[in-house]
């Protein structure tokens, strides 16, 4: 069959699978989770206990090895439930540990990799700085090769997981002028009184996605061995993220689905509920309209994430496709979450009532996998070129 | 939530085997509408009946104590996710029987397969919920226990075994209290919400059950022919099918403050009568 749309049976059993953990664990505390914006680790040590951690990482090291379909149905189904929480997993399951499973010795996965997988550890990626984020040519962190390692020295902003991180990747340059060229992975572990590692900085207060921790990281002159490069050849560190940058994107993509399919159906119902002028508001043109592009923006969105995934999984390369995806369904989540603020009116305004805080936390994905001003300013250009 | 459980003692007698009872039912959430007389239109979403997984983790946890086997079955020609879920939760072994020919079938005939499947093992508990979730007829269980010839009891909301060889106590609630009960085993017990919180599968145990092999069992194999099945056979037959009356049209009451609410409560008096 050329052309096939459908998830397999054992696909949609996953799917029900994991929906009912998340509204077995997440979905009576959605609220709290957000009012308390604390990482929440006692629902961490619920959740990791099922496994789901290990969802890409290899069987030997206690992971699933799901293949790339599967995974998206896993984020999805998981930021149905709270995004905060699923920005934290997320980062645990894909960015934190992914060069660690593709580089690591034996001995650091064991020691790192699988009790991350346990959710023993929890970890980060951290690429952002003051001033680079998409821009990850501008990166100031400095790896500097001193006998039988690295020294490392910067500071990272806007690290998720951050906060409470036990280890991180972290992207450093060998040499600021080298811009991309001189960009490498390495592994940093938490300060201990025996070991030299990175702090925490500020912890930020955000808008969205709030029980998730985030903040600054800060390396000062901290010394990891040549064991913690992560890589095969320095300089290549660009091309590494290369290699998960579409699965962030279509991960990032799957959580503004999430999003807009929470917020527009808690409207379709305060709509088919709520009478002005002697009807229920969803019999109103304007407001139905709503729905409709809300619908057609959706399921346009969704297949076309579905289909990056399954183009991440049978390699074929995909790269504008997934930054298309990933454009396309946040900015249709931007559009949900407006809208369902509008359908609910005055109550919107309420944190009593939930499009605030989807609204709130669909900001979040705006950023990650690249600005969207970043990714358009990119698509327009190849899109002229051909 | 703690789901692993641990036991003092350790069963040293022939090992156990217990059967579960198990059906795929439409979501809650699923929106279901009458098609036609006899026919329902449901939303293609579907989960394993809430009792049927007490049930399953029953099941595991008396596995958990006396070691053994515990089997999910089920009687459906389609879906076959309950199954799965019974595997992904810790179940050994998963049983569908199916056949072109069931469509249409009663919950008696349903039993009548089952049993037909079961009075040759050698088993010492079926377990089942109190109801399926979308019929809630609560007849498949007791009618198979009655068929096998075993003793039954129905919405058991506690369950100790000591011995599974020999008995089980058990414990029903009933109006305005409990009735505590002994029944000599192999027995089918019907499994009521408060006898245990079923376990959220591992996520390698969900692995497990994606890739699992379920065993199928059609009509030839348990001996039957299509005219004992389906609906010719049915003793019990849907006639028809009624949607939940409408909501009665939105009444506007346009007056102004303070005759509005005169006139509000005086409908409520009046035509809704509940003041």
């Amino acid at each position: 069959m050329a052309l096939d749309f459908s998830f397999t049976e054992e696909q949609e059993f996953f799917r029900q699978t994991v929906r009912d953990a998340v509204n077995r664990l997440i979905m009576g505390r959605v609220q709290e989770l957000d009012e308390k914006e604390e990482f929440p680790f006692d629902l961490w040590k619920e959740f990791a206990a099922l496994g789901y951690l290990g969802l890409r990482h290899q069987e030997k090291y206690g992971g699933m090895e799901a293949d790339t379909v599967t995974q998206m149905i896993f984020y999805e189904e998981l930021a149905r439930g709270s995004c905060g929480f699923a920005m934290a997993a997320n980062m645990q399951i894909l960015m934190g540990t992914y060069f660690i499973g593709r580089f690591a010795n034996e001995n650091i996965k064991q020691r790192i990799l699988v009790p991350a997988i346990k959710g023993e550890k929890i970890g980060t990626i951290c690429f952002t700085e003051d001033q680079s984020g998409s821009d990850l040519g501008g990166t100031r962190t400095l790896a500097t090769k001193v006998d039988g390692g690295w020294r490392i020295n910067g500071r990272k902003q806007w690290i998720t997981n951050g906060p409470i991180a036990d280890f991180a990747t972290v992207m450093a340059t060998i040499d600021p002028k080298l811009g991309l060229k001189g960009l490498n992975f390495y592994l940093v572990e938490r300060k201990t009184e025996n070991r030299e590692g990175f702090v925490s900085g500020q912890r930020l207060h955000k808008l969205g996605s709030r029980c998730s921790a985030t903040g600054e990281l800060v390396f000062d002159n901290v010394f990891i061995p040549e064991e913690n490069f992560l890589g095969e050849e320095i300089g290549k560190g660009v091309q590494y993220a290369g290699e998960i940058l579409n699965e962030v994107r279509v991960m990032t993509g799957m959580c503004a689905l999430a999003i807009a399919k929470n917020a527009m159906d808690d409207a379709k119902e305060f709509a088919n509920n709520r009478i002005a002028f002697g009807n229920h508001i969803s019999k109103y043109q304007l407001i139905r309209e709503k729905f409709a592009k809300f619908w057609a923006w959706y399921e346009a969105s969704r297949a076309y994430l579905y289909k990056c995934a399954w183009l991440i999984q049978n390699n074929i390369p995909c790269i504008n496709d997934c930054m298309l995806a990933k454009f396309h369904s946040t900015e249709m989540c931007m559009y949900a979450v407006e809208e369902a603020m509008r359908i609910y009116g005055g109550n919107a305004f309420c944190t009593e009532y939930p499009p605030q805080r989807y609204w709130r936390d669909a900001k979040f994905l705006l950023y990650g996998g690249g600005t969207h001003e970043v990714l358009c300013d990119y698509l327009g250009r190849v899109f002229c070129k051909d | 939530m703690a789901f692993d459980i641990h036991y003092d003692t350790k069963w040293e007698g022939d090992a156990v085997e217990i059967y579960v009872l198990v059906k795929q039912v439409p979501d809650p959430e699923a929106i279901v509408k009458v098609k036609s007389d006899t026919e329902l239109d449901i939303e293609n979403k579907y989960f394993t009946s809430f009792f049927d997984e007490i049930g399953i983790e029953a099941g595991l946890q008396l596995k958990a104590k006396f070691g053994g086997k515990v089997t999910v079955l089920t009687v459906d020609n389609r879906r076959v996710d309950a199954l799965r879920r019974g595997i992904s939760m810790g179940a050994d072994e998963a049983i569908q029987i199916a056949d072109p020919a069931l469509g249409g079938s009663d919950p008696f005939t349903t039993a009548r397969l089952i049993a037909s499947y079961l009075k040759d093992k050698p088993l010492d508990l079926i377990l089942a919920g109190r109801q399926a979730m979308d019929d809630d007829a609560g007849i498949v269980g007791p009618a198979v226990a009655e068929l096998l010839g075993l003793p039954h009891v129905n919405a058991v909301v506690e369950l100790n075994i000591e011995d599974p060889k020999k008995e089980a106590k058990v414990t029903r609630e009933v109006e305005g209290g409990k009735e505590v009960l002994s029944c000599a085993l192999p027995a089918l017990f019907t499994c009521q919400k408060g006898l245990n919180i079923p376990r959220i599968p591992q996520v390698m145990n969900v692995m497990k059950a994606m890739k699992a092999q379920i065993k199928k069992i059609d009509l030839a194999a348990l001996g039957l022919s299509a005219g004992e099945v389906g609906p010719s056979s049915a003793k019990v037959k849907i006639q028809k099918y009624l949607p939940p009356p409408k909501r009665p049209p939105v009444k506007v009451i346009k007056e102004d403050f303070p005759d509005n609410v005169k006139t509000l409560v005086k409908l409520l008096k009046e035509e809704a009568k509940v003041i």
